[in-house]
């Protein structure tokens, strides 16, 4: 995939993946970063994790907490709001209406 | 550059930015973290410090630019000799409520002479200054006395300000904790450790809240993280409207500082 391409889509869509990944649980940024590549998005880095991660925590869509994990150094826990599950479950409706017919557009071309 | 470099210098660019001093802390650390679990380079997991600077933020947004608020110092052509030897000649500094000003220049040039003017110790030999406020002064060694536990320091300097034993206490192990030093062993100052002394006496000049606040060095003997804890503060108190003169030698802080007072002689030697 053209690495440009794959920028601006991650680029529309990262925000609504961090939200999908701590819908179930608190996670910290390395763990997520991990959770994206191993979920088939590919490596993330840093530099463009905690940007997103540091304006869902200023919208109020999650928030963070500095914690000791089991045995291990302290980590910054990010954690779902109730606002930060409307806005995935509004953003995720808004995403699948419009890959929808991107996909059956596309489709055609890519059978061909 | 290795990650520690790279971790400093991209504080340094966040506090240049005016991000405030606690998301510099949490992202610096978070950072660190990161670094730490998946041992990359930081110039591929972040990018170059700068740039990575510039766009966190963007993202957590930044103090607003400082007003200054009105004059609490002003020094006016201040000049000092011992003997034959002019130690000071016209040397004057304008400081605000809400600024940090750096007194550099090489060994020997004055600046705790010119500091020791501004907190009245010593009367020069022309110029003047004018303090609005409360002063306060951390000389470079000294400050403390030495059969006194930290507590009674901040007890005795607390009824200074007429505050009750407990409150004083409160406040200077408060302040002790800004610098990273928690004070609550009964140990005389005698037997702290240089740098541990230095955080009482730093503390101590902080404790009575001055309008204006005069360092000469404080941070001989700290550590690198005290060092940085010391910085951090020495913002917080500026961003409480606070006006600050600090001495130093250290020339890679003065991209923080609002002021630099240049004591080196135009002619090397500075002959009267």
């Amino acid at each position: 995939m053209e690495i440009e391409r794959r920028g601006q889509w991650l680029r529309g869509v990262l925000d609504l993946c961090v939200l999908g990944l701590l819908r179930g649980r608190e996670s910290y940024g390395y763990e997520l970063a991990q959770s994206l590549d191993a979920a088939g998005i590919g490596p993330i880095q840093g530099g463009t994790l905690y940007p997103v991660l540091l304006r869902l925590q200023r919208a109020g869509l999650i928030t963070a907490q500095w914690r000791e994990g089991t045995g291990g150094p302290a980590r910054k826990y990010y954690r779902i709001t109730d606002r930060g599950r409307t806005a995935l479950s509004r953003g995720g409706q808004d995403w699948m209406t419009f890959v929808a017919p991107v996909t059956a557009i596309v489709t055609g071309g890519v059978d061909g | 550059m290795n990650a520690d470099q790279w971790l400093h210098a991209f504080a340094a660019e966040l506090h240049r930015r005016r991000v405030a001093t606690d998301d510099v802390r949490h992202v610096v650390a978070e950072a660190a973290t990161h670094l730490r679990d998946g041992g990359g380079d930081p110039w591929v997991v972040f990018g170059a410090p700068d740039r990575y600077a510039a766009v966190i933020a963007d993202s957590v947004g930044t103090r607003p630019a400082p007003r200054p608020g009105p004059v609490r110092l002003h020094a006016e052509g201040i000049t000092k000799r011992y003997g034959r030897r002019t130690v000071l000649r016209d040397a004057g500094l304008t400081v605000r409520a809400g600024q940090i000003a750096a007194v550099v220049g090489a060994n020997g040039c004055g600046k705790s002479t010119f500091l020791r003017v501004c907190a009245g110790l010593e009367s020069p030999d022309g110029g003047q200054v004018t303090v609005a406020g409360r002063l306060g002064y951390c000389p470079q060694q000294g400050g403390t006395v030495d059969f006194l536990l930290p507590d009674e320091h901040f007890v005795l300097v607390g009824a200074g300000r007429g505050l009750a034993r407990a409150t004083a206490r409160r406040a200077g192990r408060a302040a002790a904790r800004q610098l990273g030093w928690e004070p609550d062993e009964p140990v005389p100052a005698r037997r702290l450790s240089g740098g541990t002394r230095q955080k009482l006496n730093l503390t101590l000049s902080t404790l009575s809240e001055p309008d204006v606040l005069l360092l000469d060095e404080p941070y001989q003997g700290f550590d690198r993280g005290t060092y940085v804890n010391f910085w951090d503060q020495l913002l917080r108190l500026r961003d409480e409207g606070r006006a600050i003169v600090v001495v130093t030698h250290l020339l890679n802080q003065l991209d923080r500082v609002d002021l630099v007072l240049d004591l080196t002689p135009a002619v090397p030697g500075g002959r009267p």
